[in-house]
């Protein structure tokens, strides 16, 4: 990774409207955020809080309705391809075509990526390589556990070597072997020199992994700072000597509370 | 150019991954030959029925056969499988000209067109049917079935890209099947009922399959060739602008 003189991700105001069929939805109300190169980035907040529409829009997917977003120095909405040439994607729900081989659909991607036939196929072979599924690459996708098919969907991100790598919760869903093998990998790709912007609902993950974190809630950002920071601040708003957890900071910052219903344990307003 | 050759070769490993599809694609339309031509043959003898040109009824029933098996392409239904299950995102964060991604299918549903045609056609060859307008006959109705499902399936990917419902997609080509019976399919536009020639004067596919049958039945009679290949042209160019422009705007 080269050292730039510009931020991995900014974005400023960023604004999305649209219409779904409940009328006007405003599903990001101006977000503003500075990810630094190389840092671990994380990006909470409730479901429905705006998490995965700032991602889709930072990744070129939505189009931007205000504000404005740049990745690696480029203008997401001006030059999306130049954009997209810097980044990997693995959005939530490993994405992946399941009649293709794990090898095929590397060296498919490299290929679109421009690589010749010969540099995909090696290319393929490293990334099998680097998340451990070389015995389980001539199988179809389709019989793969589904912590194997993050681990290809994180390979299949990785395969034109990215500045910055996102990820839309990567370990929802997913067992908590298979969770801590996908963040071995990402302190991997991260130690190579990869900014991670992640969006994650487990405030453990953000917690182990995050250099630096924002909480959205209703399409704006609430709280942001290190993980230590944001523990401490809250340590000092509520004058207690018990060091608050992630999951305080995120109860706070919310204004959430848990309580049971339906026989659940369930985020609520308060 | 270069990204829609690519996923163009992925759809069909993927095709050839899903031979019950392709047997389906296969079976259902010759399945409707044996059973049109059993039905019907006694009543139109080929050595007493003019409109025959000499063949067997099963020569006239060929050409619906053939635009059948071009039109049940899995291609809508795999993309919707992909817009529903993420990749289809995934392909769109990639930097190649989104137009490959619906391109890529189309062109490997006319390679697959071209396949399952020249099947049929082989399997049809034992029971009489014969090409009467020879091998260049023989090419230009492979091409013109090939086309169809390009047509065919560039209809049903608008629908996909539309709806991203994979119930919506398969209900959706419904709307688009009876213009398939709209036609001449069991006697000649000038023996239907008056509605039906009517319906079928002003049904496009109505000149596409009097292409066909015309290249099985008679020597390359252009008069009734051309319209055929016109039909497919336009109906092909506005399935591909749509198409491209869907993509173009999906958000």
């Amino acid at each position: 990774m080269n050292e730039t003189e510009f931020p991995a991700v900014v974005a400023e105001g960023l604004v999305k409207h649209y219409t779904g069929r409940e009328g006007a939805v405003e599903a990001v109300r101006g977000v503003d955020l500075e990810v630094s190169t190389g840092e671990v980035f994380g990006f909470l907040g409730p479901n429905g809080a705006g998490k995965s529409t700032t991602v889709r829009m930072l990744t070129t997917l939505l189009t931007i309705t205000d504000g404005r977003a740049e990745v690696a120095g480029i203008d997401v909405a001006g030059d999306p391809d130049s954009a997209r040439k810097r980044i990997g994607v693995a959005l939530q729900e490993a994405g992946l075509d399941p009649r293709q081989t794990g090898r095929e659909l590397l060296h498919l991607h490299g290929q679109l990526f421009g690589l010749s036939p010969a540099a995909a196929k090696e290319r393929a072979n490293e990334l099998l390589a680097l998340v451990e599924l070389e015995e389980a690459a001539d199988r179809v996708i389709k019989g793969y556990s589904g912590g194997m098919q993050r681990r290809l969907d994180l390979a299949a991100a990785l395969v034109h070597e990215p500045d910055i790598l996102f990820l839309d919760e990567p370990t929802t869903g997913l067992d908590p072997a298979s969770r801590l093998t996908i963040w071995d990998e990402l302190r991997r790709i991260n130690g190579h020199g990869t900014t991670i912007f992640l969006t994650t609902q487990y405030l453990e993950e953000a917690d182990q992994l995050c250099d630096r974190l924002a909480i959205i809630d209703d399409g704006l950002i609430v709280r942001e700072g290190t993980p230590s920071r944001l523990k401490a601040d809250l340590r000092d708003r509520l004058g207690t000597d018990e060091e608050p957890t992630l999951d305080d900071v995120f109860l706070d910052a919310t204004g959430r509370t848990r309580a049971r219903a339906a026989g659940e344990v369930q985020e609520v307003s308060v | 150019m270069n990204a829609t050759i690519a996923l163009g070769r992925r759809s069909l490993r993927e095709a050839i991954r899903q031979p019950d599809a392709l047997f389906m694609t296969m079976f259902i339309p010759i399945f409707f030959l044996v059973v049109n031509t059993g039905q019907a043959a006694e009543i139109f003898p080929s050595d007493t029925t003019g409109f025959l040109e000499g063949q067997g009824y099963g020569a006239f029933q060929l050409p619906i056969t053939l635009l059948l098996a071009a039109s049940f392409g899995m291609a809508a239904l795999f993309l919707v499988e992909e817009i529903e299950g993420g990749y289809f995102d995934k392909l769109r964060a990639i930097p190649i000209p989104r137009y490959s991604i619906v391109l890529g299918r189309l062109v490997a549903e006319g390679a697959k067109g071209v396949v399952i045609s020249v099947l049929i056609v082989l399997i049809a060859l034992p029971f009489g049917i014969t090409i009467a307008s020879g091998p260049p006959g023989f090419v230009l109705l492979i091409a013109l079935t090939a086309l169809w499902g390009v047509v065919y399936a560039g209809f049903m990917q608008l629908i996909a890209l539309k709806t991203r419902s994979a119930a919506a997609t398969n209900s959706g080509g419904l709307i688009f099947f009876p213009l398939l019976f709209l036609t001449p399919n069991f006697v000649p536009r000038d023996m239907l009922t008056e509605p039906m020639e009517v319906a079928a004067t002003i049904n496009p596919v109505t000149y596409l399959m009097e292409a066909m049958r015309s290249l099985i039945l008679d020597d390359l009679a252009w008069a009734d060739i051309w319209p055929g290949f016109a039909v497919v042209a336009v109906l092909g160019v506005v399935m591909l602008v749509l198409n491209v422009r869907m993509i173009q705007a999906y958000d």
